[in-house]
């Protein structure tokens, strides 16, 4: 059965419940009128539902409990290939790891099994083994050795190494550490990762959780190659749970340990060597300090101090001496916010941690071969774009309103301009088409505060299908969602309203205006609209803060003053400044629980600035969303620059059109 | 060796959390923990009935919920995020369970050997509950593929053990939209599932 027909049945049989028996058998003719098939479908599924009797009435676990048991225990005593399990060890992040007897070469390894909704992705899983094969193939003392990556009944499992020790995670929180001590470990791993480089292989997640120390002194570092290709959600799980964490997948992926993830890592971008060289010195601060040298209250808090700050000295936590002023300056070169201010590659880390260690043992002094520390800055400049951004923003709101109160009062076609350009879009070629969103892209990063960066073109074809869905839904209402002009007439319409409601609270009527049109074109009168997942799944709890009822959400006579007056609150309770406008604004349009959440947790701190710094520093991934939801149903700030509908709002010179003339 | 995921209030909550962010490598960091947690709960169940207790109704993965969210105020996405993975942790370790069940019974493995090396029979599902579940399993695929939101409802109620009122909350639909998706999905998934 397809879906549309499923869903037919459905409405006849849920239509014949809603009936008392007697009535059943007349709305089933009527409904059915002419369709036997359908007819023939309702009718069974209605006798089904009146035997059905307690059928799955009961969760499953009431009956399966004892089973339960058994099954979560089911791996001791069993034989995986080769080799038998003995005992559970721990339960990481790549499933469940074990202790088992390799009965072919006699001797005890380490197994992880992988879970088995990861074995069900193919693809992941070929990435997977590729991936191991290459660890696997490294050879080195200080990592540890990959025996086989191998399948049995349907059950992937990677048998490694036992190692009978600790991490550095248990060593650090047992007792201070003595220093010759740390930069063993230090070197230890420094030497291992420059053999992996070298290989071409970057560990990603370098963490006291991932090194271990034998009690001979051998350390050695676990997972190397395969924790970034494990550490993504199986297809069908994301599936399964697509209902409540749709808006969240969406984000880009940001993988690793919060605190010791390097800037790059941070923002999402491509890393290289050089991040496992930042994660090591991390480790370092932490071994010498047993604090943690990045950290905040939430991830995001983590993920600033990371991108922002400098680490308090280790002199604050532990006492001053010269070793520690020698570790210190190794620390400060491998914590250089940008790539190129850290060493370069682990060797020369591993021979500055040589040198060090020589030091301390008496050797010639080294302090001349060791660089002085660099200012740190790369934050500031990042701080220094903010009032640049918040002119530009306010100016944009202010052109806005100006515009738009222009526009009502003059007798010009409402649309002409956007017309002009959307058509003119139309008739580019392909080339053309590009160039021009490029162009677009790039004056809106700059006056965005980025740098403008020149996109590739993969990312330029992304935006097109943004672009030319939003450009096809301006030229024909084919989808039941508002054409552009319809939403900016009935902005119009209210604009003067909605000013009365943010004036009587006090809230600059230049800052919320924008926002409260775009809500007014926001309808939520079905459930299931087409093309309008997203923000629908938020109706109950919006109609809740605007105190209205469901239905109450279609009219958009009541809904607007409501939306307007619920803004005007926010805007009220954030303050009147450009960084709360663009927060409520991402929300609003990204319709992301994300957003939302974030925006609630802020509203509890005090310094919620920095945190804005990272939501926008993730600018990009936020964007790539809300693009595609605004070409979805808002005229958003964004899809509007791109298609150049209403430049002026921006305060951004058009090119002439002649540049794309033919 | 120990990689042991520790359960303690930061890392479930960071996870649960990191998870709610957009950090997906969280969702994996995740499931352990769960089956963790599962596997306790249970190991409690049944000695509570050797002790002479009934089981009590109250779905394990409630119970579970309970016990982690006592760590601290959990925030509603915390919540229903916990609630889809539970269930669908749940319905795989059940699923996968029926089918070992079946291959055991045709003559497979599913013999534990104990540390000690002798051979000790595995609890085993009874077979139609086994063929029972695998059924419903499958039946379930197939609903979702015409009706996801009618699946994910079955899967939260039957697998999560989550009350009507709860099956709302966490897919954001009113409590009238769950009742019809389930008599619906239950109506089609018994004839689904008594009809081969």
């Amino acid at each position: 059965m397809t879906p549309e027909q499923w869903q037919k049945v459905d409405e006849v049989f849920q239509g014949a419940l809603d009936r008392a028996p007697h009535d059943r058998e007349s709305f089933l003719d009527e409904a059915c009128e002419g369709n036997a098939a359908l007819r023939s479908e309702a009718d069974s599924l209605i006798s089904a539902h009146d035997k059905a009797g307690d059928f799955i009435e009961q969760p499953a676990v009431t009956e399966d409990a004892r089973v339960l048991v058994d099954a979560l225990d089911h791996n001791i005593g069993r034989d995986l290939g080769a080799y038998t399990i003995l005992e559970r060890l721990g339960a990481g992040g790549m499933g469940e790891v074990y202790l088992a007897q390799d009965r072919r070469l006699n001797r005890r390894v380490a197994l992880k099994i992988l879970p088995a909704l990861f074995a069900s992705d193919h693809m992941r899983l070929r990435r997977f083994q590729r991936e191991a094969q290459a660890a696997s193939a490294l050879n080195h003392p200080n990592i540890l050795t990959i025996h086989e990556v191998g399948e049995h009944e349907g059950v992937w499992f990677i048998a490694t190494e036992f190692i009978d020790g600790q991490t550095v995670r248990d060593l650090i929180e047992q007792a201070a550490l003595p220093l010759a001590e740390i930069l063993d470990i230090a070197e230890q791993v420094a030497s291992a990762l420059a053999t992996a480089h070298a290989a071409g292989i970057v560990h990603r997640d370098i963490k006291p959780e991932n090194i271990m120390k034998r009690s001979d002194g051998l350390v050695k570092i676990l997972d190397f190659g395969i924790v970034k290709l494990l550490e993504r959600p199986a297809n069908d799980f994301e599936r399964a749970t697509a209902h409540v964490t749709q808006s969240h997948t969406e984000f880009g992926e940001v993988m690793g340990t919060a605190g010791y993830m390097s800037p790059e890592q941070a923002r999402g971008l491509v890393v290289d060597e050089r991040t496992d060289i930042w994660s090591l010195g991390v480790v370092l601060y932490e071994m010498v300090s047993r604090r943690a040298p990045f950290s905040g209250a939430t991830r995001m808090d983590t993920m600033v101090a990371i991108l922002e700050r400098d680490p308090e000295p280790l002199h604050s936590h532990v006492s001053e001496s010269r070793e520690l002023q020698l570790i210190q300056l190794v620390i400060d070169k491998s914590l250089g916010k940008e790539r190129q201010e850290r060493y370069q590659t682990a060797g020369e880390m591993l021979a500055q941690l040589t040198l060090v260690r020589e030091e301390l043992k008496g050797a010639p002094s080294i302090g001349s071969s060791i660089e002085p520390r660099k200012s740190l800055s790369a934050a500031s400049s990042f701080r220094r774009l903010l009032p640049v951004f918040v002119v530009a923003l306010v100016l944009a709101a202010a052109i806005a309103v100006v515009f738009l109160y222009k526009d009502s009062t003059s007798r010009a076609p409402a649309n002409s301009t956007a017309s002009a350009v959307n058509k003119r879009y139309l008739e580019m070629t392909e080339t053309e088409q590009l160039a021009y969103i490029s162009a677009q892209e790039q004056r809106i990063s700059a006056m965005m505060g980025d740098r403008p960066a020149k996109l590739n073109e993969d990312a330029l074809r992304s935006i097109k299908s943004y672009v030319d869905h939003y450009v096809a839904r301006s030229q024909n209402k084919t989808d039941g969602v508002d054409t552009v002009s319809e939403t900016l007439t009935r902005g119009r319409a209210h604009a003067p309203l909605i000013a009365r409601e943010f004036k009587a609270r006090k809230v600059p009527v230049i800052i919320g205006l924008y926002l409260a049109m775009i809500e007014s074109a926001f309808r939520p009168c079905a459930e299931s609209s087409s093309g309008a997942r997203g923000l629908y799944q938020f109706v109950p709890e919006t109609a809740r803060n605007y105190g209205l009822s469901h239905s109450e959400m279609c009219n958009v006579d009541k809904m607007t003053p409501a939306a307007a007056a619920y803004i005007a609150d926010h805007m009220a309770e954030l303050g009147d400044d450009a960084e709360s406008m663009t927060l409520v604004l991402l929300s609003y349009n990204r319709g992301s629980t994300w957003v939302r959440g974030t925006l609630r947790e802020l509203r509890q701190t005090e310094d919620y600035q920095r945190n804005f710094w990272m939501l926008f520093a993730h600018r990009d991934k936020l964007d790539e969303g809300f693009r595609r939801e605004s070409a979805g149903y808002v005229p958003s700030f964004f899809a509007a620059a791109i298609v150049g509908e209403n430049p002026e709002a921006f305060g951004i010179q058009m090119p002439a059109l002649s540049t794309f003339a033919r | 060796m120990t990689t042991q995921a520790k359960l303690n209030e930061n890392n479930l909550t960071g996870l649960l959390t990191e998870w709610r962010e957009g950090d997906k490598s969280a969702l994996d960091k995740l499931t352990p923990i769960v089956y963790d947690e599962l596997r306790r709960i249970a190991h409690r169940y049944v000695r509570r009935e050797r002790d002479g207790h009934t089981l009590a109704t109250t779905a394990l993965v409630n119970e579970a919920y309970l016990r982690l969210a006592g760590f601290q105020k959990f925030t509603w996405e915390n919540r229903s995020h916990f609630f889809a993975v539970s269930a669908q942790v749940m319905r795989h370790i059940l699923i996968d369970y029926a089918r070992r069940s079946q291959f055991a019974k045709r003559g497979g493995g599913l013999q534990r050997v104990s540390l000690e090396g002798a051979a000790i029979d595995a609890v085993l599902m009874s077979p139609t509950r086994a063929a029972e579940l695998i059924a419903l399993d499958e039946a379930l695929d197939e609903l979702a593929k015409m009706d996801p939101r009618k699946s994910d409802v079955v899967q939260l109620r039957y697998f999560g053990g989550l009350t009507l009122e709860e099956t709302a909350e966490v897919l954001q639909v009113s409590l009238m939209t769950v009742r019809r998706d389930w008599r619906a999905a239950r109506a089609w998934l018994y004839k689904s599932v008594n009809s081969e």
